[in-house]
């Protein structure tokens, strides 16, 4: 104990430099994952006393046809963007892998790569100008082909088919960056041998790479994962009043609930819901893809 | 001679190739894949060619249909409009002050911790390191409600000093570093302290120099997210002089805004605005890209 003290003291810079980050962790994120899941069990509108009603909020939501509503929108947009999104990252990196000339792997590669630099709200207003039914560049080259007018923001399914592309555009350069990170890694007397035995671009890509690629592919999906249920800035972004209503996730409900509606307590408790499914689903995906046993 | 080739970064045109690979179907493969990848680059890059286009058209001709991937009409009175009638000035100047001082706390805070990490002989570190770690399984947006209570509490809403304590200090930076930190050889610090060097003299006189490679890769993330922020300020930001531009252009190009064709707010008005937005980001792209590759993947390694 006393040894203890005294290496105690001995660190005294130490302890120093770390307790500003303690003390933010502690006030910035402990004590509001505290205070939220208190919440969740009140009758809170951000003013006025905060009486404690038990289950109520989780019994409000279990009989909200609006919390279903946006549970369903987002796994919809979310799974669809997990799903639909997995394929392109990993079909690029092979590609720009067998490209020759350098200074056109590297254009191509930024070229892919840069939406994922910027913003939602950047990349939001962009496509909502893109997607306009008047002048918009997408329509004008649908017009040449004599195709009439989509309204792709204000028809709900085309909303929806636009929040899972968009997405997968912004991001897909940044899984294959990934992806060709560990292309490069892959040792290349593999390749070499394969090629004495007279294996095909093809065979070698399927027999070779694809196998060596999986624990980056299980990387990569868990973070997918991790992000499915807090989709928030691209709808926030990119909604209005027509479809909201078949585009709203969870998270933009929380923010219309518990900001706008001041409605603390029934927010909190749909954070509480998401957090829990968020670790159970990473828990799912942690021991269906054996992540982390054999790397 | 046997080159391999598809599996290394160096590889060159003139490259001694197997038969294999000087076949016609290697050539029409390599054919095919360049055709490919320009397809790729163009659905990339067509989208910033418009909007640098109308962005530079004037304001009648920003109006009009038809494609358009080069101003027929050349102005700047987008830019002059958003900057200065719009005030997308202020918010610019908001973003630079919260960026700047946001990524700077948060470097130096992360590598404090980072140091002490790295300490072999220290009371309650595994503690410490679990306590570091298990906030990174609790993302922001799951706690921006209470999140927006104790910003009302401690009186910070409306104020820049909100934005800059969101995401002051993350787990993730924290372990990056620490893996930097980790490679310093530990025979120097233990030189150093032997020679009587206290421990934040030791942090600053051989672990910071030598780990500039992770300082400029977690500086250039947290730049571009501090840039990027957008969830924050529309939680504790209401007045309007205090928004940064990313809230200050979602207004401007809010679909509501683009459906509107006879207010101020012309399409060229608009991607000036986005313009304006990526532009710090495109003067950093040459100089960061080395680091965020490599930080792209080593975070996800690690993680």
């Amino acid at each position: 104990m006393r040894s203890t003290l005294r290496q105690m003291s001995m660190h005294r810079a130490l302890y120093l430099m770390i307790i500003p980050v303690i003390a933010y962790f502690a006030v910035f994120v402990y004590y509001p994952l505290y205070e939220g899941i208190i919440a969740s069990f009140q009758k809170f509108n951000l003013l006025g006393n905060r009486p404690w009603i038990g289950w109520e909020n989780y019994s409000t939501a279990w009989n909200d046809p609006a919390f279903w509503q946006v549970v369903r929108n987002t796994l919809l947009i979310g799974g669809g963007i997990l799903i639909l999104g997995f394929l392109p990252p990993i079909v690029i990196a092979l590609s720009l892998n067998e490209l020759r000339l350098s200074i056109f792997k590297k254009f191509t590669q930024t070229a892919v790569y840069l939406p994922h630099l910027f913003s939602w709200v950047v990349i939001g207003g962009i496509w909502i100008y893109l997607l306009s039914p008047r002048g918009g560049l997408v329509n004008e080259i649908l017009a040449l082909f004599g195709a009439d007018p989509v309204r792709f923001l204000t028809n709900s399914t085309w909303a929806r088919a636009t929040m899972i592309l968009v997405p997968i555009w912004k991001d897909m350069g940044y899984a294959a960056i990934i992806y060709l990170a560990s292309i490069t890694a892959i040792n290349p007397s593999l390749y070499e041998a394969a090629r004495i035995d007279g294996a095909s671009r093809f065979q070698q890509a399927y027999q070779i790479t694809l196998p060596l690629l999986k624990p980056t592919m299980k990387v990569v999906l868990m973070l997918n994962v991790l992000g499915l249920l807090r989709i928030f800035d691209q709808i926030y972004v990119m909604r209005n009043p027509v479809v909201q209503r078949k585009i709203d996730v969870l998270m933009t409900f929380v923010y219309d609930k518990g900001i706008q509606q001041y409605n603390v307590g029934y927010a909190s408790a749909i954070s509480v819901m998401v957090l829990l499914a968020t670790l159970a689903l990473t828990a799912v995906v942690w021991r269906v893809t054996g992540f982390g046993r054999e790397g | 001679m046997v080159k391999p080739s598809g599996t290394t970064t160096g590889k060159s045109d003139g490259a001694t190739l197997t038969k294999a690979e000087t076949g016609a179907g290697e050539h029409s493969f390599q054919w095919l894949n360049v055709v490919f990848m320009g397809l790729l680059a163009a659905v990339m890059i067509i989208p910033f060619l418009n909007v640098l286009a109308v962005a530079f058209s004037s304001r009648l001709t920003s109006l009009e249909t038809g494609i358009k991937l080069w101003p027929s009409e050349w102005s700047v009175d987008g830019f002059t409009t958003v900057w200065i009638n719009i005030g997308l000035q202020q918010a610019f100047i908001n973003s630079v002050i919260v960026t700047t001082i946001g990524t700077t706390l948060h470097v130096l805070l992360s590598a404090f911790a980072a140091y002490v990490l790295i300490q072999r002989n220290l009371p309650g570190k595994r503690l410490l390191i679990a306590f570091i770690i298990a906030t990174m399984a609790i993302p922001g947006e799951l706690i921006m409600i209470p999140l927006f209570i104790v910003n009302k509490n401690l009186g910070l809403l409306n104020t820049l000093a909100a934005l800059v304590f969101s995401g002051l200090v993350s787990g993730f930076s924290i372990l990056l570093l620490r893996n930097y930190f980790q490679s310093v050889p530990y025979d120097l610090w233990e030189s150093a302290k032997i020679d009587g060097a206290g421990d934040f003299h030791v942090f600053r006189t051989i672990y910071l120099p030598l780990s500039q490679a992770g300082l400029a890769t977690i500086a250039l993330f947290e730049l571009v997210g501090r840039w990027n922020q957008f969830l924050p300020v529309i939680l504790y930001i209401s007045d309007s002089s205090k928004y940064t531009l990313q809230v200050a252009l979602q207004a401007l190009v809010s679909p509501e805004m683009a459906t509107s064709g006879t207010s101020m707010i012309t399409p060229n008005v608009q991607m000036a605005g986005i313009v304006i937005a990526v532009l710090p980001l495109i003067i950093l792209y040459p100089f960061m890209q080395k680091y965020f590759v490599q930080g792209i993947t080593l975070g996800s390694v690690k993680e």
